[in-house]
């Protein structure tokens, strides 16, 4: 019983999030280095953030976070818009 | 009010030069020099749309007389079109301050501004167009460019630009400057030459 227990609390912490999380965010407008520093500044300033990669040629940002943190959707938006960029996708791995 | 102007423009032109409008919170400092004119002025973006600073502009007809201008300043940023592999922007500038005038007539007054840009860029190719009005003369760019390959984002980026500016009620000639843009990280330079043999040193930093 209290194994089930022990594995079923693993479980619960796995589906809701105890691990590090890569989030991978397209954005549009993003064709000047010097401009997207904003983007990766922005992101560093959050503390649940363990890292940021800016990718021009995919249009890509991935955030890393730490272990048990995440980045809610609201919030990247939040960052991307006041850098001054759009949001197009975001997926979560 | 010349040692206003002066300290105003001593503050600033230890700094440099940078976009319009950044990023929300950033600072974004320049300094764009030729012959005819310099510009030196630092912004603090309040959003990604509306940045507000100090500004400073001296203009020479280069037999030892300048204009100079103090001014607190706004940029705003009307539109912005972010495509997938582009991105285009209408700017608006407006500012106060003073002038301290030493070509055709000594006088200092209060002065104002506006001006409006736009520009469109991707990550090979850029163009842009400024105008910018004063009290006494007036401020025509416009700029063309390449660069020859698509820069990854933690390199060195170059570019090959010409401007193509005129002062209007100044020197009243189009002046050509060919120019080498490098930018890496938040700190980007320009060196140009016009066809007439002046040179241009423009620096900017975004933080």
């Amino acid at each position: 019983m209290k194994k089930n227990l022990l594995l079923g609390a693993a479980l619960l912490m796995m589906t809701t999030g105890a691990f590090a999380k890569e989030i991978n965010v397209k954005v549009s407008g993003m064709v000047c280095s010097m401009c997207a520093q904003g983007i990766e500044k922005k992101f560093k300033t959050d503390p649940s953030v363990k890292s940021v990669d800016v990718n021009l040629d995919n249009k890509l940002v991935k955030i890393s976070t730490h272990e048990g943190k995440d980045v809610e959707d609201t919030l990247i938006k939040k960052y991307i818009t006041e850098a001054g960029y759009n949001v197009a996708e975001i997926t979560r791995q | 009010m010349k040692t206003l102007i002066t300290l105003l423009s001593l503050i600033i032109t230890t700094s440099t030069f940078a976009h319009p409008v950044i990023y929300k919170g950033g600072w974004a400092v320049s300094s764009a020099n030729m012959a005819d004119y310099s510009n030196n002025y630092v912004m603090y973006s309040l959003s990604h749309r509306f940045a507000i600073g100090a500004d400073h502009w001296r203009f020479s007809d280069r037999t030892g007389n300048d204009n100079e201008m103090g001014l607190a300043k706004f940029n705003y940023l009307l539109w912005r079109a972010n495509g997938e592999n582009s991105q285009a922007n209408i700017y608006l500038h407006g500012g106060v301050g003073v002038e301290d005038q030493n070509i055709e007539k000594k006088q200092t007054r209060g002065t104002f501004m506006g001006g409006a840009e736009i520009d469109w860029e991707t990550r090979t190719l850029f163009t842009a167009l400024k105008h910018y009005q004063f009290q006494n003369l007036s401020v025509s760019q416009a700029r063309v460019g390449f660069s020859p390959k698509e820069t990854p984002f933690d390199e060195l980026q170059t570019w090959f630009m010409v401007q193509a500016m005129t002062i209007n009620n100044l020197n009243d000639q189009v002046m050509i400057t060919p120019m080498l843009r490098f930018f890496y990280h938040n700190v980007l330079w320009e060196m140009g030459s016009s066809t007439k043999g002046d040179w241009m040193l423009n620096l900017m930093v975004h933080y």
